[in-house]
């Protein structure tokens, strides 16, 4: 989706107790589209789309997937290629043809190496079957925000309003904005047109949402998803400092006695200093890593589970490693120096 | 060699004071072997702690190889105990956690000793006391005469000017302690220098 993308959803009726009810209010009609396409100078398009949850048949194989009714510009819209076969035409919305278009992973499930063009799978939804025919197979699409694309198969929406859901009304509009820079202005119009179309001062019958505007509040999601866990590791750090200052006191007094013969030896305070300085250090360090494996574990089951793509930055990485050594160095330094002060009679007389 | 000037030690306890050295002055030359006697509490192990740099006198002075120790530093008291003492202990005192080898090791490697000749001479002082066979086991692998024999070569790895056992057959029976009297006699024919404190009139003979 390009950042000129904006979507058009019906507003929803407020449920009980502040809680928002999943029944939308029904008005985004074709008509209704074509329209809003023609009276907003800086829309470009706006593509009707209705969208159900389906199950694909074929043979005693069967998955499930969302079904996208659209029409021809969803293509051009989302900037999403074919990687077969051909897209929905006008032709095939004209005459409401049971054609369907396959995301790379339905398509990969449904036919393995086999070629889908032409061939005939079962559509299974709300208690009936339909018969459609394979005509393309979508590029394969990297995991964004709004959910798994690979999982999506298109069929035109005139079908998809007669046949599958037998209404009027489609599920939102997805407009697209004449550039990036007209964004703002296509916003305005399309409100302004839809508060007198619909009467709607209040715009409880639609949201608005662009690309912009859902990259705000995703970055300011996670910008205090990061402060509220950058909060939690602060506090981690200083748990395990303490843990690792008690450790290493701990150790100190239970090696007084090795301390005073290392002295009698001939070591110097310097070489207790590094001698339990290197011991924090490795512990921190070795905690560092542990840390750095689970924290990677963690994100690739997390990523596993929301099918997004495992990103872990070499600089986050570093920076984790870096702290915990920080870490050992700073809460070590005492012991270490407790240590190095020792009097050597009296920690060989320890007992 | 090695000069005690009028050394005394003084222990405040509180409002209490007690005088563990009360003005003791000797003076030992190179070659000789010293036995000090005494009975518990008379301020031997402190005596000897003030000879080997671990301790320094309340008043007085100790002279070794004519430096004043009273003037010098932790780091430079902490190369007289490396490079010019060897300390033998009542109680052993090996690293429990580290071989015999590494144990004998550790005076060179606070004397900057490369990993290869520190082996070596490692080696070459556990063979002197019989312990060649020994030098892979664990403090806890081998007997008490054998730990005494082991702190004996680690008191002498670094050729000191001085070696120093406080008690050394104290946690021994008699016959082991025999034998380690016996090494340190053949260490003072080789021309080892030694103060031992011991509660056997014999040896003191
Ligand atoms: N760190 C200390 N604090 C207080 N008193 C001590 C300390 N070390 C030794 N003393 C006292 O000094 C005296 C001599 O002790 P020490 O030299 O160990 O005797 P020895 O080795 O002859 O048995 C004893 O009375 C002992 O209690
Ligand atoms: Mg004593």
């Amino acid at each position: 989706m390009g950042s000129n993308v904006i979507n058009i959803l019906p507003g929803t009726s407020k449920g009980w107790g502040g809680s928002i009810s999943a029944s939308s209010v029904d008005v985004f009609t074709l008509e209704l589209a074509d329209y809003i396409e023609k009276v907003s100078p800086s829309v470009k398009r706006v593509v009707p789309i209705s969208q159900g949850s389906s199950l694909l048949i074929k043979g005693n194989f069967n998955i499930q997937a969302t079904i996208i009714g659209t029409n021809a510009d969803y293509q051009e819209v989302n900037n999403y290629n074919l990687a077969l076969g051909q897209f929905i035409n006008e032709s095939d919305l004209d005459t409401s043809r049971n054609i369907i278009v396959l995301g790379s992973e339905l398509a990969e499930e449904l036919f393995g190496n086999n070629n889908p063009l032409g061939e005939k799978i079962k559509l299974f939804y709300q208690r009936r079957d339909y018969l459609f025919t394979v005509i393309g197979v979508m590029e394969e699409k990297g995991k964004g925000l709004t959910g798994d694309l690979n999982n999506q198969a298109y069929i035109p929406i005139t079908t998809f309003m007669k046949k599958l859901s037998n209404s009027r009304f489609v599920s939102y509009y997805m407009a697209q904005a004449k550039s990036g820079k007209e964004a703002a202005a296509a916003v305005g119009e399309i409100e302004y047109f839809l508060i007198k179309y619909l009467e709607d001062e209040e715009q409880e019958k639609f949201n608005l949402f662009s690309q912009d505007q859902i990259l705000d509040t995703i970055s300011s999601v996670t910008a205090s998803l990061s402060l509220m866990l950058g909060g939690i590791a602060a506090i981690s750090l200083l748990v395990g400092g303490i843990g690792i200052m008690n450790i290493m006191l701990v150790s100190v007094t239970e090696r007084t006695r090795e301390i005073g013969i290392r002295k009698a030896l001939g070591a110097k305070n310097k070489n207790i200093m590094s001698q339990f300085l290197i011991e924090a250090l490795s512990l921190s360090g070795m905690g560092g890593l542990i840390g750095i494996f689970f924290g990677w574990l963690g994100a690739y089951a997390i990523a596993q589970a929301g099918k997004w793509p495992l990103v872990v930055s070499p600089i986050s990485v570093l920076l984790a490693f870096g702290f915990a050594v920080i870490i050992g160095l700073f809460f070590g330094l005492y012991p270490a120096m407790k240590a190095a002060k020792m009097d050597p009679v009296d920690a060989l007389r320890y007992e | 060699m090695l000069e005690v000037k009028k050394v005394k030690k003084i222990y405040q306890m509180g409002k209490v004071k007690v005088e563990a050295l009360r003005g003791v002055s000797f003076y030992i030359d190179k070659g000789e072997f010293v036995a000090i006697m005494g009975p518990s509490g008379s301020g031997k192990s402190t005596l000897m702690h003030i000879i080997g740099c671990l301790d320094q006198p309340t008043e007085g002075n100790f002279i070794i190889g004519g430096k004043d120790v009273s003037k010098l530093n932790d780091d430079r008291l902490a190369e007289i105990r490396n490079k010019r003492i060897g300390f033998v202990f009542q109680q052993f005192n090996l690293l429990s956690r580290t071989s015999i080898l590494h144990n004998v090791e550790i005076p060179l490697i606070y004397a900057g000793v490369k990993a290869k000749q520190r082996r070596e001479l490692a080696k070459q002082a556990l063979e002197s006391v019989g312990l060649a066979d020994r030098v892979k086991h664990k403090p806890n692998e081998i007997s008490g005469g054998e730990k005494q024999r082991a702190a004996i070569a680690r008191a002498l790895v670094n050729k000191p000017l001085i070696i120093l056992a406080d008690e050394p057959t104290g946690n021994l029976d008699t016959k082991t302690g025999e034998e380690i009297i016996k090494i340190f006699y053949k260490l003072h024919r080789q021309g080892n220098t030694i103060i031992m404190v011991t509660h056997e009139a014999e040896i003191a003979r």
